[in-house]
């Protein structure tokens, strides 16, 4: 029976291989489950689109909502057309 | 083709109630005449913009839903663009699926909104004695009595 050797590996790496596999558990598109969601993407509906913006006025990137990238780019569209009707904000209130 | 759009218009708060009424007046002959129909057209209120456009902070939203066939849009356009210039600061034409719904969800409005004064701001923020006359050291205590 062989011993078997353990190597040291640095911390370093170990840090780097669990980076590579990234986060456990994709997040499902809330759009692509509930197609009552779906009819609310609408360029009128200010509430429901504001919690998709951060406070600065910008748009959340697909990986932090959690949105599939057609539902994201439906949304990002909505959204831009309420910036040119005035109903959400290009950029944070400066007052 | 007969397609349904809505229109969103964005026009000026000093807007008066006989001008408005000949907006609708005028969309109206635009939309028989070229043989459609009217669905709606609401009021939607006074609203603060989210950015001044032609430094006015407030403007009053009107949206109309309509049927008509595509050649006629264009009419629409130059009559919202062009006609009513110094009225309507924006507008915005979008195709509506006629087999969804009508039903929409709207932003509140200042009207709409719960009008709040100074007194229930400083209660719901529990600032009840700052803004009284005699203030100065009795507010300090207080507070540091909540803390403790």
């Amino acid at each position: 029976m062989t011993k078997k050797v353990k190597l040291k590996i640095s911390a370093r790496l170990v840090k780097k291989r669990s980076r590579r596999y990234g986060f456990a558990g994709s997040r499902n598109c809330r759009f692509c489950t509930n197609a009552e969601q779906l009819a609310l993407i609408d360029f009128k509906n200010v509430p429901f689109l504001k919690g998709f913006m951060t406070e600065r006025g910008k748009i959340l990137p697909a990986r932090i909502s959690g949105n599939c990238c057609l539902h994201q780019r439906a949304l990002a569209k909505e959204i831009k057309s309420a910036r040119v009707m005035a109903l959400l904000p290009y950029t944070a209130a400066q007052y | 083709m007969v397609s349904r759009y809505e229109v969103l218009i964005l026009t000026v708060p000093e807007i008066t109630a006989d001008e408005s009424k000949n907006i609708e007046t005028q969309f109206d002959r635009v939309i028989k005449e070229a043989k459609g129909s009217i669905i709606s057209f609401e009021k939607w209120g006074k609203y603060k913009l989210a950015y001044p456009i032609r430094k006015n902070d407030y403007g009053i939203y009107f949206l109309a839903r309509f049927e008509v066939n595509t050649a006629a849009v264009e009419e629409v356009r130059s009559l919202l663009a062009l006609k009513f210039y110094e009225l309507i600061m924006r507008h915005a034409i979008v195709l509506l699926d006629p087999k969804k719904s009508l039903a929409y969800q709207k932003p509140l409005s200042l009207e709409d909104a719960p009008a709040r004064d100074v007194n229930t701001f400083l209660k719901e923020n529990r600032m009840e004695g700052l803004m009284s006359s005699n203030a100065s050291v009795g507010a300090a205590e207080d507070y540091e009595e909540d803390l403790a």
